[in-house]
């Protein structure tokens, strides 16, 4: 009985997606204000990062705070083999995914051995050595960072002189992706693991051995996705160095559109980047000319009150509930009841 | 290099160093009561620092004088800042840590906007004061009073924080640490103390800021300076723990000194964020933090 | 999306917050776009540009006396019918993404006829490719790091010097100082940010330094923004060079400054790359710890002899921004006035028009507020008339020592010594 609602309601998931991807195949057809496609493409970009974030730090509920690292790593990957050896960053998107993949396992595997707040700040802290190390390394041309040379347009070297059409396609095909691995881990035996250990903390104790090798496939799901949109970001800026790529602040915008979209839901990444990337850029265009700060105060007092009205984050609007729990740090209760 | 310029490096490192424990303190003290990290602390530091500034720019009071103002200018915003986020954000049913940790994101975005819509993007810095630009000399090595006053000060501020754990207002902290629900039984206000806690975390903070606007510069994005490290001091110390967070900041004041002194300056935080996540590999919950 | 965005859009001008952008660009304006960071750590320097553009562009459009400038005549772009050359300002926070949006914008949106900008390197990267992608003029006003040029762009262009005209100057005043008081410099210690500013900087400083014979006694990097420079003052201190050239922002020149000084350490010689060491900020934060320092600058405050427009030029900005004109700011000056002549000749708003005039540019040093010999674009872009001067700070303010012909007075030499 059960199982057959939650079949139909995963149906119902798979349905709504179509409908979304077949509006926003069409969505930029009509639109020739480059402006206006920039901030789509944007969205849609964060919308999926969003989405790779939150395989790890929704569902899995490990808060990571220097996803910018996987970002970053995939998008110095895919340039430095299309400048390098010329491999063609349609192919090199999959490499940098591949690398930061196995970057956010070798993360993984000291950090997850922490807890709560231990863990967030072991990522930041990770994210900082990753930043200040191709800060320096001249290979990667340190702070110099890395122009990519316009060679042509071209779909196989995802290059492009000014039409953005094709960029909004990559973008969407590589959030659909995003989307399906974590609708596929929703229904997943992690993702029943990850649930029941968000339920009962007490479970998460006995469970612990089984939770760490799931944990770290989260991880390197989620590293995987986040190189790989950093690899496309790298392509359609056409320039990556560290401050642009490998920032802690990068790691938190990559973040906040999950959070305050809905931590552990399908459709929270999307709904947050919605809202979020739209009103920082718009903010920003037509109030940070003035250089008063005002757009900051917006953007900065957005997130606290979405954050506070809508802790299960704007999805909550529409009646949608977190299927995981959400990313709640147990720390001091659950360590309490657990012992 | 000779003994002069390691004894002078060792100096400057612990003398560093207290001031970062200083500025952990505050951050480790809220934690440690209410589980909550402030991603709005390096901000908090920030407007202590402008808060001097001004009072100097506006009356020449020197900033030593000004210690207690800013304490309890930073004391009230601490307390506001409780009363008028972090409250709520306690009180949510969905996604507390998340929504803690982004709430405090949010504020620390607003308030760095606000410092620059009030004061501009510029660069000051107080001179003229008691301290500016004095050194005393000894033997060859040199002790810059700006920076020795102040880890006086974090010495004394960590003297008050602990005397004020022997009083009964410490004990209902240390109670609310324990027990958050249980403490309500016997008649302690949870919100109330937890209200002072975020009061007390602030003005800790002002202290290390009115000091340190004695020797550094302000900005509206000066607290980016401070806030990874003072995450780093908690985390090493382990949150919660005052005297973690003195020895904490010592040690990582000490090797990114030490660091910038035999390999290259520019990677010395990598040395710092090495050691903590060395000793993090061993215990999980950092030096003095409660297994 | 687009009703998000009209939400927003309406949302604001509910607030009472119009729109910056022009509604539809009326006949009679030209419009420029300039990017600039108006917010974090920057904030500052987009700030002080922008109010320094406003000085030109009122000099420009306004009705007054004439003045002794390139364009300084008002009344507009006279063969453009007197159309007024209005400039639009984004923010791109010091992100090249950002960046890249903003000049996109400005270009298909408010429809500018070039582009002006961008204070850091990697956003001038960004943008200098658009400019390129969409064919329109960008005029980099303030940028230094030389590989910008070097990239065979067609529609980039730079007034001012870059850091290998910026440091050969130094070493040629090293060179002749030298001579002149026989105490030449033997050795110089580099210490620069870990920026593309700072990087670019000394590398030319270390093969000037090799190509002189000079040696270089430290060579540091260190981590700008940092909470302490105590123990890199030590490494300066114990390497003790004739010169200390620093390549850093405004608020580690103040740092370092006062770490050297806590720890007695005074060098014989600083000879900044100016950047923050020539910003108002770090003179009233530093005072007489200032004293004595040298730094390349495009600009001399004190050439108003052989410039007259100085005066009444810096007294238009100091009542906008209550302080002097400096390096950065009076390069924003120069650039405007080198684009508007260019627009003007050009008797077009036409991208291509005006990049063949831009190409065709050729403005005597003395019609600018530059101690320049003039501005004229070589094959890449890069105005090779651009000579940059050498001044020493006395009693708070830049003085110009170098070279000769504008100098106001002899450097104080202490090298040697």
């Amino acid at each position: 009985m059960r199982g057959n609602a939650i079949t139909r309601r995963r149906r119902g998931e798979l349905v709504v997606g179509a409908v979304l991807l077949v509006l926003l195949i069409a969505l930029p057809l009509p639109i020739r204000d480059v402006y206006t496609q920039n901030l789509i493409i944007t969205t849609i970009l964060f919308a999926g990062l969003a989405q790779a974030w939150n395989i790890l730090g929704g569902y899995c509920g490990q808060i990571s705070l220097g996803h910018a690292l996987y970002f970053g790593i995939g998008g110095y990957v895919s340039t430095l083999m299309f400048v390098n050896a010329g491999i063609p960053p349609s192919l090199g998107m999959f490499a940098g995914g591949l690398v930061g993949g196995l970057i956010a396992l070798l993360v993984g595997w000291p950090c997850f051995r922490l807890s709560g707040h231990y863990y967030a700040i072991a990522t930041v802290v990770v994210g900082e050595i990753g930043y200040l190390l191709f800060l320096n390394w001249e290979f990667v041309g340190a702070a110099m960072g890395v122009y990519v040379p316009f060679k042509g347009e071209s779909f196989i070297d995802l290059q492009f002189r000014t039409t953005k059409l094709p960029f909004h396609y990559v973008v969407l095909g590589f959030a659909a992706l995003t989307w399906i691995a974590a609708w596929l881990i929703e229904g997943s035996r992690w993702g029943y693991t990850w649930r029941a250990v968000k339920d009962d903390p007490v479970a998460a104790r006995s469970l612990a051995v089984q939770v760490f090798p799931s944990k770290m496939a989260a991880a390197a799901v989620s590293g995987f996705f986040t190189g790989m949109g950093g690899a496309i970001y790298a392509q359609y800026v056409g320039y990556i160095d560290p401050d642009s790529v490998l920032s802690g602040q990068l790691s938190i915008l990559i973040a906040l559109p999950a959070v305050l979209g809905g931590v552990g839901t399908l459709w929270g990444p999307l709904l947050g980047a919605a809202v979020l990337i739209p009103v920082s850029e718009l903010t920003r265009s037509y109030l940070g000319g003035g250089g008063r700060g005002i757009d900051l105060m917006i953007y900065g007092g957005l997130i606290v009150v979405v954050a506070l009205a809508r802790p299960a984050g704007l999805i909550s609007l529409l009646g949608v509930r977190s299927q995981a729990g959400g990313a709640d740090i147990p720390a001091k209760d659950a360590d309490a009841r657990a012992a | 290099m000779t003994p002069e310029i390691i004894a002078q490096v060792l100096i400057s490192g612990l003398l560093m160093g207290l001031i970062y424990a200083l500025v952990a303190a505050g951050l480790s003290l809220i934690f440690g009561l209410m589980d909550v990290v402030n991603f709005a602390h390096g901000e908090l530091l920030m407007l202590a620092m402008y808060a001097t500034f001004v009072i100097f720019a506006a009356t020449g009071l020197d900033p030593v004088l000004q210690l207690p103002i800013v304490a309890l200018l930073l004391f009230g915003a601490g307390v506001a800042i409780y009363r008028g986020l972090i409250g709520r954000a306690l009180g949510v049913q969905f996604n507390r840590g998340t929504v803690q940790i982004f709430v405090t994101f949010g504020l620390a975005i607003f308030i760095r906007g606000a410092a620059q819509f009030i004061w501009g993007g510029d660069f000051r810095s107080v001179s003229g004061a008691w301290l500016s630009n004095r050194s005393a000399e000894f033997a060859g090595v040199f002790i810059p009073l700006p920076q020795l006053a102040a880890s006086a000060v974090c010495l004394l501020a960590f003297a008050g924080l602990l005397l004020v754990s022997r009083t009964e207002f410490g004990k209902a902290l240390e109670a609310t640490r324990e027990d958050r629900d249980a403490v309500a039984l016997i008649g302690i206000d949870r919100n109330h103390v937890f209200a002072l806690g975020w009061g007390l975390g602030a003005g800790a903070v002002g202290i290390a800021g009115a000091m340190l606007i004695t020797f550094y510069y302000v900005s509206p994005s000066v607290g980016a300076n401070f806030a990874v490290i003072a995450y780093v001091t908690v985390a090493l110390g382990g949150f919660g723990s005052m005297l973690g967070a003195l020895v904490a900041g010592v040690i990582i004041g000490e090797v990114e000194a030490i660091t910038a002194l035999v390999l290259e300056p520019s990677l010395k935080q990598i040395g710092m964020f090495a050691v903590y996540l060395a000793v993090l590999m061993f215990r999980p919950r950092g030096l003095f933090g409660r297994l | 999306m687009k009703h998000i965005a009209a939400a927003v859009a309406a949302l604001l001008i509910a607030f009472g917050i119009t729109p910056a952008r022009a509604q539809n660009a009326a006949p009679k304006e030209v419009l420029v776009g300039a990017i600039y960071p108006l917010t974090g750590n920057a904030a500052q320097i987009g700030a002080d540009a922008r109010m320094a553009i406003d000085v030109i562009t009122e000099v420009i459009n306004g009705q007054h006396a004439p003045m002794p400038l390139a364009m300084g005549g008002g009344g507009g772009l006279a063969n453009l019918g007197g159309a007024k050359l209005r400039v639009v300002f984004a923010d791109h926070q010091n992100d090249p993404q950002k960046a890249r949006a903003e000049a996109e914008r400005l270009i298909t949106q408010d429809k500018v006829v070039a582009l002006i900008g961008s204070y850091t390197s990697a956003t001038a990267v960004t943008i200098s490719q658009v400019a390129e992608r969409y064919e329109i003029p960008y005029l980099s006003m303030d940028n230094s790091s030389p590989s910008l040029h070097r990239r065979g762009l067609k529609w980039f262009f730079r007034t001012s010097p870059h850091d290998e005209m910026f440091t050969q100057a130094m070493f040629d005043f090293f060179a002749e100082t030298g001579k002149k008081t026989g105490r030449p410099v033997r050795s110089v210690a580099l210490f620069y940010e870990d920026s593309i500013f700072g990087t670019d900087s000394s590398n030319v400083q270390k093969k000037l330094a090799e190509a002189a014979g000079i040696k270089v006694a430290a060579d540091i990097k260190y981590r700008a923004n940092s909470p302490s420079l105590s123990a890199e003052a030590q490494r300066l201190r114990a390497a003790n060079a004739d010169v200390l050239m620093p390549s850093g922002y405004t608020s580690d020149a103040i740092l370092i400054l006062r770490s050297m000084q806590e720890i007695g350490y005074k060098p014989r010689a600083i000879m900044a790359q100016a950047a923050g060491y020539q910003e108002q900020a770090f003179l009233t934060a530093s005072g007489p710890l200032a004293e004595g320092i040298f730094s390349r600058s495009s600009f001399a405050l004190d050439a108003e002899k052989s410039r007259p427009a100085i005066g009444t030029i810096n007294a238009m900005f100091r009542a906008k921004a209550g302080k002097d004109l400096n390096d950065n700011t009076s390069r924003q000056i120069v650039g405007v006035q080198t684009l508007a002549d260019a627009i003007n000749r050009a008797g077009s708003t036409k991208p291509e028009d005006i990049r063949r005039a831009l190409t065709a540019t050729d403005i005597p040093g003395d019609q600018t507020i530059m101690p320049w010999k003039g501005v004229k674009f070589d094959e890449m872009g890069q105005n090779q008339n651009a000579t940059p001067v050498i001044q020493q700070v006395v009693n708070g303010m830049y003085r110009t020592v170098y070279p000769a012909d504008v100098a106001v007075m002899e450097p104080t030499w202490n090298v040697g010594r």
